[in-house]
């Protein structure tokens, strides 16, 4: 259920032009490894798209 | 349709009638009364729409007993199925008196302001979203056109809330874009673009029942009903569920999985 949602949203924010900046995995307590290597893999990703174009003053974004 | 409803009120089948009153030539939302029965004669089906619904809600918060008639259309009676499956207002309160969306031979005209969309000006078209434009062809803009695009079209909000007051089918008490603690505002004005919109079409996932009477009530005709339509199509694709549509609960009103008696593995 959480992962059907999690993929709705997903799928909002593409739809308006913001994919890829929203992720969902299952780790557990013990599992500092695999959370170690989720975080720094999604922080590679966020890097690699730059900042939230959001961030940007929209209004240039738009070219009014 | 206007003896029906008098028989109704007369009967006392119904305590009121929810419809429209031709004043002054426009056909307002009206609430016709036993002790007012003449007016019925004034009461008309038209272009005009309103989600009589919501009154229907209001009222029904407040005088629980009440036994309400309405006037729906298609769009009111999947808004009603919805207000029933969120516990806002029960089916057994209200009476309805069904009329055509579509009496025209041609189907494809409908006796509503929305089914006959207008044209997009070329600005719209160059810079925003045509409000007509599909679901598919929306997802395939490039991605930086479908951001920018977009974001024109939020740019424009002047928040008046008028989406959301008009929505049958949003009923919370605290509105989370009203709550400052829930939500950032944008300075001067309440929540800012593009969470406003996002917020809002994330919480119509499960009850959006494609009215399109947020699009019709934007001063600033920002394709809302194209947005919810696309919240509408990924909730059908991963749940399962159209809202107003769909029998039992929206997967939205369930924590995890739905109830099954089916025997699962231990
Ligand atoms: S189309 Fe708009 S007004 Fe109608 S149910 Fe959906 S969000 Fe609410
Ligand atoms: S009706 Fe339009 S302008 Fe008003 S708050 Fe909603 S989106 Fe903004």
């Amino acid at each position: 259920m959480t992962q059907k949602k999690m993929t709705f949203l997903q799928e909002l924010l593409g739809f308006v032009g913001l994919e890829d900046r929203l992720h969902l995995a299952w780790i557990s307590s013990a599992e500092a490894q695999k959370f170690q290597k989720v975080v720094t893999d999604f922080t590679e990703k966020i890097r690699t798209l730059g900042p939230s174009p959001l961030a940007r003053d929209y209004q240039k974004a738009v070219s009014l | 349709m206007k003896d029906t409803v008098k028989k109704w009120l007369e009967e006392k089948q119904v305590d009121m009638f929810l419809g429209y009153k031709m004043v002054h030539g426009h056909a307002l939302p009206y609430c016709f009364q036993a002790d007012r029965l003449d007016e019925v004669d004034d009461l008309v089906v038209s272009r005009e729409r309103y989600s009589l619904e919501k009154m229907a809600t209001h009222i029904a918060a407040v005088y629980p007993e009440m036994k309400i008639g309405m006037l729906a259309r298609d769009c009111n009676q999947r808004a009603l199925k919805v207000l029933d499956i969120w516990d806002q207002l029960k089916k057994d309160s209200v009476t309805t008196f069904n009329v055509n969306c579509c009496p025209s031979p041609l189907k494809n005209h409908g006796d509503c302001s929305y089914l006959e969309p207008s044209p997009v000006g070329p600005v719209k078209v160059e810079l925003g979203i045509d409000n007509n434009m599909s679901v598919e062809h929306a997802e395939h803009l490039d991605q930086k056109e479908r951001f920018a695009h977009w974001m024109y079209e939020f740019s424009k909000c002047i928040k008046c809330y008028g989406c959301r007051n008009i929505c049958p089918v949003c009923f919370c008490k605290d509105c989370s874009l009203e709550h400052p603690e829930l939500i950032r505002s944008g300075g001067a004005l309440p929540t800012e673009v593009p969470l406003f919109h996002l917020v809002r079409a994330a919480h119509m996932a499960g009850r959006c029942i494609d009215c399109g009477l947020c699009e019709d009530a934007c001063p600033m005709d920002i394709p809302l009903r194209l947005l919810y339509r696309k919240v509408g199509s990924s909730v059908s694709d991963l749940f399962g569920y159209r809202p107003g549509i769909d029998e039992g609960k929206s997967p939205f009103n369930l924590i995890g999985d739905a109830p099954t008696t089916e025997p699962r593995p231990i």
